[in-house]
């Protein structure tokens, strides 16, 4: 089957702000998706809600866009259920780090061979621009005219300290090394956790591309976390690419047991069983 | 009561009450008795005072009386609460050295004549050369002894048991459940229900949880989710210690949250997949129940009721839940809501609501109480499982379809087919996000369209008893055992109609039975009535007579017992 970009545009208007990070985060998305030739069908993408889930109508695959901070729980249901499928779970800081943050950290140490799209605009974009835990230090906000009251969460920091298998960190002004990444992620076997520093023109403007571009400097991946630590404590710069991987970790469906040997998928399963040796053993 | 015998256990939580309970059920199924057992235990690991009470007749039996006609105590805490459920003329055995009965107690021992029988169970495990702990075995062959039993029968369930386990001395088991047959040559009890059934010892006794899984497994589930909560919890426990043989993934998610929305991405996918909680938990699930509705991806929930809101009374019963299982979710969409009452209703209904959920593209779920969840019924055997029906189609073009019955073709994400988008936010026929009038009005007319062809194809709920009865109660869930119960003792012509699928209602043999001017009496295991009020909700009909249990105990026959006395 050839797959060309255009299989997996969608003939819905765009609905995103001129300038918008998530136009080039699709695009990454799509030709990385291209590059390693998958077919739209062969492809789950579980969307949350905020601009990114906007996305959801604009890429084909089969797709699902549920509820606020849970994308990635629903991913890995639907993961478990088929494994042979590319299972994309695609969210915001706002609901990764804030709804649904248990989901990340259990996720991570899990390690589930799901890919998950963190994009950060650093905000609340959909509801017009709220605070959110990477909202730049003293940035006053929507109902906050006095500033940001609470501290920051660095997501390189938080990943890390979690015993990840894979962390990167793109840029949406760079679709070229995004593609690259998610590429990379997608092909990981375990959790993949890329944030994707995402320019909103709307809602942060002082992170114009201009100032984010000077900051950005790019990194080979390494599987030294304290190298990976360095880069991403260094807060005065953003580094970009797979920060950390490490492949010695199993995926958790690796790990299980009871499906070794299995050849079959759950979805392929879904039949009337006997239960006569199930009833006898709790007896 | 005549037609049963009663024997319970008092122990402190961790003392092994149920181990030893375990084994007295089925050496009693063995030797030819129905059998129901019911647990009392508090929600701590070590301590407080807990029960383990057989009931066995020569009939089929699945509630449980107040009274018991032997009890066995192991803790000076269940002596004190327990005395004064024995019955006139029944035995107290127990061994506390230097225990004395309250005065109350001491009264109330002396006015219905019971023996008390105090056994050295420590001093006896040392003669038998075996531990401490065995003290339990002997008090177990003591209670074995007073009904005059065949002993191999329950040395049987003892040696299997302890074959399994490491490091166990089993002639020393032996030598103490003799000591304890020798110890109690003195005393004698009447009433042991007569007629023995041959061939019972092939039947089960399987816990509602126990059958849950059972049914989940023969009706193809795949994965299960869930997050540990009394008395959901010994559903993870029966699919874990299955998982080898079954192949399903058993996973503890992190929150109630977690696992709902595993089991809806992996229902998404094609595989059966369930959660199970009870009321704390199931609050945490609303949300995804709403996204369920307007998503149309199928959803199955076990919600099992305990007492109270709240933390509530963790390990007892009730079913106060009814009102946020029929609410649960924002905004309007289709439902079904199943109520367990037993282990086969247990077995067949998990079945039967992935049928539905697949079916009709809906949020199933399938109430049960701790009294159904962790008490033990005897069966002869479980139903063979019911055809799997999933409603799919093998391909399709529009996810959403508007069709006259509101059920939209559902075909399953694979390689090679059509993609859709299942979209929370309102959306058109293929699943794009929409604002549009006409959008939202038929979007919505058609999911609520499917529960009207739900309602028609749900079963009636079903009548016991004679054709013209003067009383007939009407209940869901566990109330159904002791009123059935009851009416094998009490031969007036009492009725019950029970409801095992509770929305959508069907209410015409409700409006029979008002038309024919039956008293009716409402039976529910709370105190408000949710039952009662979504009857009149959906019937029109009020019914005044009511008859309401809230102490966080599920109905004993002798709560029924005692109503048709006044009535």
């Amino acid at each position: 089957m050839k797959i060309d970009i255009s299989d997996y545009n969608t003939i819905i208007k765009n609905t995103w702000c001129p300038g918008c990070g998530n136009f080039n985060i699709h695009i990454a998305l799509k030709k990385a998706l291209v590059d390693l030739k998958k077919h739209p069908s062969e492809v789950v993408f579980s969307f949350d809600i905020g601009c990114n889930g906007n996305g959801g109508d604009k890429i084909e695959g089969f797709r699902v866009k549920g509820l606020h901070g849970r994308a990635i729980p629903f991913a890995i249901g639907a993961h478990l259920a088929n494994k042979e499928m590319t299972v994309i779970a695609d969210i915001g800081d706002g609901g990764c780090l804030h709804e649904g943050i248990d989901h990340l950290i259990h996720a991570i140490r899990s390690n589930y061979n799901v890919t998950v799209l963190i994009h950060n605009n650093q905000n609340f974009a959909l509801t017009t621009g709220q605070i959110t835990s990477t909202t730049q230090s003293g940035k006053k906000m929507y109902a906050f005219p006095d500033g940001k009251t609470e501290g920051d969460i660095n997501i390189g920091e938080l990943v890390l300290a979690l015993n990840p298998s894979f962390y990167a960190k793109g840029y949406s002004a760079d679709a070229i090394q995004l593609t690259e990444i998610i590429k990379e992620g997608i092909k990981h076997k375990g959790f993949s956790v890329i944030e994707i520093v995402q320019i909103c023109p709307t809602y942060n403007r002082e992170n114009s591309s201009e100032v984010l571009s000077s900051r950005i400097r790019k990194v080979q991946s390494t599987n030294n976390i304290d190298i990976a630590r360095k880069y991403v404590l260094d807060t005065k710069h953003i580094y970009t690419g797979v920060i950390y991987q490490n492949k010695e970790i199993k995926d958790y469906y690796s790990n299980l047991k009871n499906r070794k040997g299995k050849k079959t998928e759950l979805v392929e399963e879904v039949k009337n069983y006997g239960i006569s040796n199930i009833l006898n053993k709790i007896q | 009561m005549k037609d049963r015998f009663t024997i319970k256990f008092g122990g402190y939580s961790g003392q092994g009450i149920n181990t030893l309970g375990g084994f007295l059920s089925k050496a009693l199924k063995n030797s030819g008795y129905f059998t129901f057992a019911y647990r009392e235990y508090p929600s701590v690991i070590k301590g407080g005072y807990a029960s383990f009470q057989i009931d066995f007749a020569s009939h089929f039996i699945s509630s449980s009386t107040t009274k018991t006609k032997i009890l066995a105590c192991i803790s000076d805490e269940s002596l004190d609460k327990y005395t004064q459920t024995v019955t006139k003329d029944g035995v107290i055995l127990h061994s506390l050295k230097e225990y004395t009965f309250s005065k109350e107690n001491t009264e109330y021992i002396k006015e219905n004549s019971i023996v008390v029988k105090y056994i050295d169970t420590e001093a006896l495990a040392q003669e038998c050369n075996a531990p401490p702990i065995m003290g339990n075995i002997i008090m177990l062959g003591a209670v074995w002894s007073l009904l005059k039993l065949n002993r191999k029968v329950l040395e049987k369930e003892v040696v299997e048991y302890f074959s399994k386990k490491k490091g166990i001395d089993i002639e020393a088991e032996k030598r103490c459940l003799s000591a304890g047959y020798q110890n109690i040559k003195d005393i004698k009890v009447k009433g042991l229900p007569e007629k023995i059934k041959k061939g019972w010892e092939n039947s089960k006794i399987l816990t509602g949880n126990q059958a849950i899984a059972l049914g989940a497994i023969a009706g193809g589930c795949r994965a299960y989710f869930a997050y540990p909560m009394t008395p959901a919890t010994s559903i993870l426990e029966t699919l874990g210690d299955t998982y080898e043989e079954t192949g399903i993934i058993v996973k503890q998610a992190e929150s109630e949250i977690t696992a709902i929305q595993m089991a809806m991405g992996s229902m998404y996918m094609g595989a059966r997949a369930f959660t199970a909680t009870s009321g704390g938990g199931f609050d945490l699930m609303t949300e995804t129940i709403s996204c369920s509705g307007m998503t149309e991806i199928p959803l199955v929930i076990v919600l099992g009721q305990r007492a109270g809101s709240g933390t509530g009374v963790p390990t007892f019963s009730g079913s106060s839940d009814l009102d946020a299982a029929l609410q649960a979710g924002h905004g309007e969409f289709p439902r079904c809501v199943l109520a367990a009452s037993d282990a086969i209703d247990s077995y067949e209904l998990i079945q039967e609501a992935f049928n539905i959920s697949e079916t009709y593209q809906i949020p199933v779920i399938l109430l049960t109480e701790k009294q159904i969840s962790e008490s033990l019924f005897n069966i002869l055997e479980l139903p063979t499982p019911l055809k799997i029906q999933r409603g799919l189609t093998s391909n399709g073009i529009k996810r959403y379809l508007l069709t006259k019955d509101g059920i939209s073709p559902r075909w399953l994400p694979k390689k090679g087919k059509k993609t859709y988008l299942s979209n929370s936010d309102e959306h058109d026929e293929h699943g794009i996000s929409t604002e549009d009038i006409e959008d939202i009005k038929s979007m919505a007319q058609k999911r609520i369209r499917k529960s009207i062809k739900l309602e028609k194809s749900i079963p009636h709920p079903k009548y016991y008893g004679p054709k013209d009865p003067t009383i007939v109660f009407v209940g869901m869930g566990s109330t159904k055992n002791a009123v059935l119960d009851a009416m094998k003792v009490n031969k007036k012509r009492i009725g019950y109609l029970h409801y095992k699928y509770i929305f959508p209602l069907k209410e015409e043999k409700i409006l029979e039975l008002n038309k024919k001017g039956t008293q009716i009496v409402l039976i529910e295991n709370n105190l408000v009535g949710a039952f009662g009020k979504l009857i009149k909700e959906q019937s029109g009909i009020y019914i005044p007579n009511t008859l309401n249990k809230f102490d966080g105990r599920p109905f004993f026959v002798d709560d029924i017992l005692e109503y048709i006395k006044n009535r």
